[in-house]
């Protein structure tokens, strides 16, 4: 864990309470001894079992010794014995946790089977057992605690050394021919040190408070030696008559174990992932309630789309920047881009599925007549109803895994019909029928992991056909799937077109996939668009990063005896654009008049371009395959 | 992939392969509490006898007390023995009392396992709504004021071990206000405090892991899934985001469950509550072990049954789990 | 640089109902200084053949050979070197490149040595030398790709094995990497086994063409006869699904066919005789009368039919049309 980490861990209130807390405790644990030890001891005969006096602010104990200065002093054992046994738990947790790293697969196998089965009692019981063989005592407690924590601690480094071990750099390294031991002191052990000194903390905090607990039954520390726990067990026969005496240790130890726990649990948080903080936005411009003026032969109209989310030193980064997109009914339109191009979330943004922490304005944005920004999600959900379908990319993840197929799809039906059951569970398996799913109601009846990749696929179609959606949103439908799969959705979804007459919006990375299935192609960099022209101007592109994207990618007719066309450098990150033209500091052709941001401009009669040089020359080295040319 | 999972006809039902499965690994696990429980008292350095009988025990006393437990038969022939003892239900004799150990037990177990499954119940009640019903109020980093509030009070009363929280309750609720008994085993005001004191941190652990949980499922591309198909909320929540984060909830629930069980020996130490707990912490002092091998067994008994149950349920409940296991 | 030979090369992965066999009996030469492309979709089982080659998966029948001597010691392997899909899973965050470099490079060095020689493979890969210190965690997924392919290097490898080496790279980095793969192959003279599920990737850089299907290789052979002229009735589709410009969607090719399966079968259960024939367009679900398909397996005629194909009518023409 870098310096950085824990200085933001301690910036965190709870971490910085926490970590004050701690080395109070450690001051007092030096201190205390040393000044109070004797005082602590003194018996004072006139003052047995005395509730809170000024001269004994908590009151004595049955011997007439003072609570409190028996309560500071006990700091030192009380944290001591905690110590101690954290780090027999750690040490044998290690040693444990990395054995099965260490042996074989067979004897690894049967110390993971032993730490399975020793987790699978409470550290209470286990401490009780190791109690009874250790014999009742500091030392009997300090080495039935740290056993009784080994097992979990164990576990917990296995499951991190089997999560580390897994990823392809350890794998690379042994194949690299790097030793086991050398494996695990340069690759396994400094990967999980993180969570294992977040744990390590936490694990302190529960020593402490177990220590209590067996000093408190009386099985911990025994007199005349005192710890927390024994004071509370203690205090507690005379709580009627003076309850700070049980009150008193136990506030310490519940103090100590908290700031063990919380420092714990605050780097854990600095460590792992940061929530996103959600910021008040300036209130999106109202939408006119009709549109202003009812585009009727576009099913999606938008100007100046913009996403913005959060960014970490404050202000918003907007990885959709000003898109404009307009689809008309019917239409077949693709969106293609690099990872980071804004395409998919400018695709979420129409749906209004952005995730919670985005801000999506615009200056008009229409999808299906309906003006959706800045009304409530109920009313925007009445209102698009099944009027937009979605297909999103991983079709393993994009169904409810517990719920049956059929019933995810009878769902829409019943809720935005209000359906009965079997009516809609009877649509669901023609809809299922009609994507050609082989034996619909079979199908109907399973669950989605019992689907292949591609059935999945043609499920989430039939998903959207439930109603007649005026306008379908394909987010990477096949980047997910094996190629022959590929163009089997493809031509369902080409299919659907034709049948529904719905408009259909394709997203992909692979200009190739869109040429296939659209009519227009919109070309995305860098949260906006630069180029929008029909697919059979492909081989007249004008953007530089077109024309860079086209001859790049190598097809079954590339020539292998040339070098692939390639783009240098790499697409900006959203939160650092550069002023002007995005793709400026990777084109070849840009000038100065390039540091002032393009607008789309026509170059052709369908065609627009954000470009101040756009190209005219046609694509010599793509031409051949974007006409056919012969191999 | 659906190679993993599709039905081939000739397989026996996957139900009776994991119960067989299952039941294989409690079995195994139980042989291996009973050897422990066994081997405890061989353990101990030194005669346990002696140690119990103390110092000043006459010779022939500790020899006849260990002729009578066993003690100078073979190792092999002791396990024997105690395995078959074991099976017809005989768990032995107190050393101090001579009173058999399955008596004992037989006495305490109600008062223990009514107390733990109250615990529970309350902690289920309380966790699952509690946990669903924050991680909805603060997803996506709404409320920050309330996440905070939720999330730093849960954590300190969670991080307060039973015994300690027994002890303010009683100060709170038994000495200053009077309104619940402090100690014994009595109707159901007895209940309140000894109940509160155990589920109380528990159920906090839980509605944190269940928010946690429920917030991870919020993420998912399903989640998405049943936005896109403008389902309302509620519909939302109660069908794709709960019973999907229901089987950490039923995993962390069980190991809570576990944990409760054996919970009950520090809170009714300080209720003086007459179970197992009070009995076992006498008997570790007294150094009666036929009475401490006796609860032991049943404690850890207990734990495994719920792991069990628990394993149960979340093949019930994940239509995956049973085939992920094959 | 040296010849490797995969000789009936089985890999089985559980038991019982979840056994697996990932890959059954491969036969496929990598020649000295040659590209062989191999070519499959997910669950063909051309990854799991890398990883046995190099150690990381069990086999659990027939030989991997060096230049005809079996790997079989820890040693042998280091001789192949793996490159992984994913450049950012592959590099230890922990690690400085040049660190994770300099741990591949054999024998023992003095610390001059080993800066100089990690300074030259990163130059060789085309990254600036002074990059050595820095962590992964700030480079794209080129370069960390291309830091891999110098690791690779490092070993003094006698064959280099690329798992899917672009498919989680983007678009326009794609072919930076695939022509560095080529100019280093030609400059050094590499032995290549190239894999990937993308014909267009692999036909760039191969010099012969395997193609895989279920854990076997159903048609191998020079690149430009196994895509002109495919003897495999799978390769063919392969060819046809292949995303191409001015080939619109609605052409029909023959594995369009309504009668055919659309799923691919499960590996834990492959069909009897031909695994491909639900599938095929050429099989018995559109020619009732090839029941053999069904019946007999092609597999062990296969060394004797053009492009050593896994199928029993591999002599019918199966020209693809001109593109």
């Amino acid at each position: 864990m870098g310096r950085e980490q824990w200085k933001a861990a301690l910036r965190h209130p709870v971490g910085a309470v926490a970590a004050a807390l701690l080395v109070a405790l450690a001051l007092l644990a030096v201190v205390a001894p040393m000044l109070w030890g004797d005082a602590a001891e003194e018996t004072d005969p006139a003052a047995l079992s005395q509730g809170s006096t000024s001269e004994h602010l908590l009151g004595t104990d049955a011997l007439g010794r003072d609570i409190l200065l028996r309560v500071l002093v006990a700091t030192r054992y009380s944290l001591g014995l905690a110590l101690l046994a954290t780090a027999i738990c750690v040490v044998i947790g290690v040693l444990l946790g990395v054995l099965p790293a260490v042996l074989g697969r067979r004897a690894g196998r049967l110390v993971t089977a032993a730490v399975n089965l020793a987790v699978a009692f409470p550290g209470l019981l286990l401490a009780l057992f190791f109690a009874v063989i250790f014999g009742v005592g500091a030392r009997g407690a300090v080495l039935a605690i740290g056993l009784a924590g080994a097992p979990s601690f164990a576990r917990l480094v296995q499951t991190n050394v089997a999560a580390v071990a897994g990823r392809d750099y350890v794998a690379a390294a042994r194949v690299a021919g790097v030793g086991r031991f050398r494996l695990i002191a340069r690759h396994l052990l400094p990967n999980i040190g993180e969570p294992l000194v977040v744990n390590a903390t936490v694990l302190a905090g529960g020593a402490l408070l177990a220590f209590a607990g067996l000093s408190f039954l009386g099985l911990g520390v025994q007199p005349p030696a005192y710890d927390w726990g024994r004071l509370l067990g203690e205090g507690l026969d005379r709580i009627y008559i003076n309850p700070a005496a049980a009150l008193a240790p136990g506030v310490a130890v519940v103090v100590a174990g908290l700031a063990f726990t919380l420092l714990g649990e605050s780097i854990a948080q600095v460590v792992g992932v940061r929530a996103v903080r959600r910021r008040r936005v300036p209130a999106a411009e109202p939408a006119p309630l009709v549109a202003a003026e009812p585009a009727a032969a576009a099913v999606l109209a938008a100007d100046d789309l913009r996403v913005g989310f959060p960014a970490p030193g404050g202000g918003w980064t907007h990885p959709v920047d000003g898109v404009g997109l307009t689809v008309r009914r019917g239409e077949t339109v693709g969106i293609v881009g690099e990872s980071g191009s804004g395409k998919s979330l400018t695709a979420l943004a129409v749906a209004q599925l952005v995730p919670d922490a985005a801000q999506v304005t615009a200056g008009r944005l229409e999808v299906a007549g309906v003006a959706p920004l800045g009304r409530a999600d109920a009313e925007v959900r009445e209102l698009l109803g099944t009027k937009v379908a979605m297909v999103f990319q991983d079709p393993m993840t994009s169904f409810n895994p517990s719920m049956r197929v059929g019933r995810q799809l009878a769902e829409v039906t019943r809720v935005h019909e209000r359906q009965g059951k079997r009516a809609a569970l009877a649509r669901a398996v023609d809809r299922l029928r009609t994507v050609r799913v082989p034996a619909p109601e079979r199908r109907a009846h399973q669950y989605p992991h019992e689907f292949s990749g591609g059935m999945r696929q043609r499920a989430m179609i039939a998903m959207g056909l439930m109603s007649t959606p005026e306008l379908i949103i394909a987010d990477e439908p096949t980047t997910a799937l094996d190629v022959t799969v590929q163009r089997q959705v493809l031509r369902l979804l080409k299919d659907v077109q034709a049948e529904t007459g719905a408009a259909v919006v394709l997203i992909s990375h692979d200009i190739a996939v869109v040429a296939q299935l659209c009519e227009r192609v919109v070309v995305m960099y860098a949260g906006r668009v630069v180029e929008e022209l029909p697919v059979d101007r492909l081989g007249a592109a004008a953007h530089p990063y077109t024309r860079a994207l086209l001859a790049s990618v190598p097809d079954l007719a590339t020539d292998r005896d040339r070098p692939l066309a390639t783009i240098p450098g790499r697409p900006p990150d959203p939160s650092d654009r550069p002023e002007g033209c995005a793709f400026a500091p990777r084109c070849e052709f840009a000038d100065d008049a390039c540091r002032m941001r393009p607008s789309l401009s026509a170059v052709a009669a369908d065609q627009r371009a954000a470009c101040w040089h756009p190209r005219t020359r046609p694509l010599d080295l793509t031409l051949d395959a974007v006409t056919g040319g012969q191999a | 992939m659906t190679a993993l999972v599709a039905a081939r006809p000739g397989v026996a039902n996957p139900w009776v392969a994991f119960l067989a499965r299952r039941l294989g690994r409690l079995l195994l696990s139980l042989a291996v509490l009973v050897t422990l429980a066994f081997g405890m008292i061989h353990l101990i350095p030194g005669d346990p006898v002696r140690a119990a009988l103390g110092v000043t025990a006459p010779l022939e006393l500790v020899d006849a007390r260990r002729e009578a437990l066993g003690l100078n038969d073979p190792l092999a022939t002791q396990f024997v023995d105690y395995v078959r003892a074991l099976f017809s239900g005989d768990l032995g004799i107190s050393m101090s009392s001579g009173v058999p150990v399955s008596e004992t037990i037989g006495q305490r177990l109600p008062a223990t396992a009514s107390l733990a499954i109250a615990a529970f119940v309350v902690v289920m009640l309380v966790a699952v709504p509690l946990g669903l019903g924050m991680a909805v109020l603060t997803r996506g980093g709404r409320r920050r004021g309330t996440e905070l509030g939720f999330t730093s009070t849960s954590a300190v009363v969670a991080a307060i071990p039973e015994f300690l929280l027994a002890v303010g309750l009683v100060f709170v609720f038994g000495v200053t206000l009077g309104w619940f008994p402090v100690a014994g085993r009595g109707g159901a005001s007895s209940y309140v405090l000894p109940v509160l004191a155990l589920s109380l941190g528990p159920a906090l652990l839980l509605a944190r892991m269940v928010r946690v949980e429920a917030l991870a499922v919020l993420d998912e591309d399903f989640v998405r899934t049943a936005r896109a198909k403008r389902l309302p909320q509620l519909r939302v929540y109660l069908r794709h985001v709960f019973p999907n984060a229901l089987t950490s909830t039923l995993t962390i629930g069980g190991l809570l469950l576990s944990g409760m069980i054996v919970g009950t020996v520090l809170v009714e130490n300080v209720f003086a509550w007459p179970g197992m707990g009070m009995t076992i912490v006498s008997s570790i002092l007294a150094k009666d072990y036929p009475v401490v091998q006796g609860i032991v067994l049943v404690y850890g008994a207990a734990v495994l049954l719920v792991n069990l149950v628990v394993d149960v349920l979340l093949a019930v409940a994940d239509p995956r789990s049973t085939i992920r296991e094959g | 640089m040296r010849e490797l030979s995969f000789e009936g090369t089985t890999v089985r992965f559980g038991t019982g109902r979840s056994a697996l066999t990932a890959v059954d009996g491969v036969d496929l030469v990598v020649p000295q200084g040659q590209v062989v492309g191999l070519v499959g979709e997910s669950g063909s089982g051309k990854s799991t053949l890398a990883k046995a080659a190099v150690g990381l998966a069990p086999t659990s029948g027939g030989e991997i050979r060096l230049d005809g001597v079996p790997l079989r010691s820890r040693r042998d392997r280091r001789k192949l070197q793996l490159v992984f899909q994913d450049p950012h899973a592959s590099l230890d965050p922990r690690m400085t490149i040049g660190e994770s470099i300099a741990e591949a490079l054999p024998g023992r060095r003095r610390h001059a040595a080993r800066s100089a020689e990690v300074a030259r493979l990163l130059e060789l890969v085309g990254l600036d030398p002074a990059r050595a210190r820095s962590l992964p965690s700030g480079m794209s997924g080129g370069q960390r790709q291309r830091v891999a392919l110098a690791r690779a290097l490092a070993a003094e490898p006698e064959v280099v094995l690329a798992d899917e080496i672009t498919s989680a790279l983007d678009v326009s980095v794609q072919g930076s990497v695939l022509n560095l793969v080529r100019d280093l192959q030609r400059e050094l003279g590499l032995t290549i086994l190239f894999i990937s599920h993308n014909l267009s990737v692999v036909r760039y850089v191969s010099d012969v063409i395997a193609v895989m299907y279920l854990g076997r290789i159903v048609e191998a052979g020079p690149a430009d006869a196994v895509l002109s002229a495919p003897k495999h009735p799978y390769t063919r589709t392969l060819l046809d699904a292949a995303p191409a410009f001015g080939v619109a969607l609605d052409d029909p090719v023959p594995a369009d066919d309504a009668r055919l399966d659309t799923e691919a079968p499960s590996p834990h259960d492959p069909p009897q005789g031909c695994r491909f024939h639900r599938r095929c367009p050429i099989g018995p679900l559109t020619r009732p009368e090839r029941t053999i398909c069904a019946e007999t397996d092609p597999q062990p005629g296969a060394a004797d039919r053009p492009h050593r194909a896994a199928c029993h009518f591999a002599a019918e023409i199966l020209e693809v049309p001109a593109r």
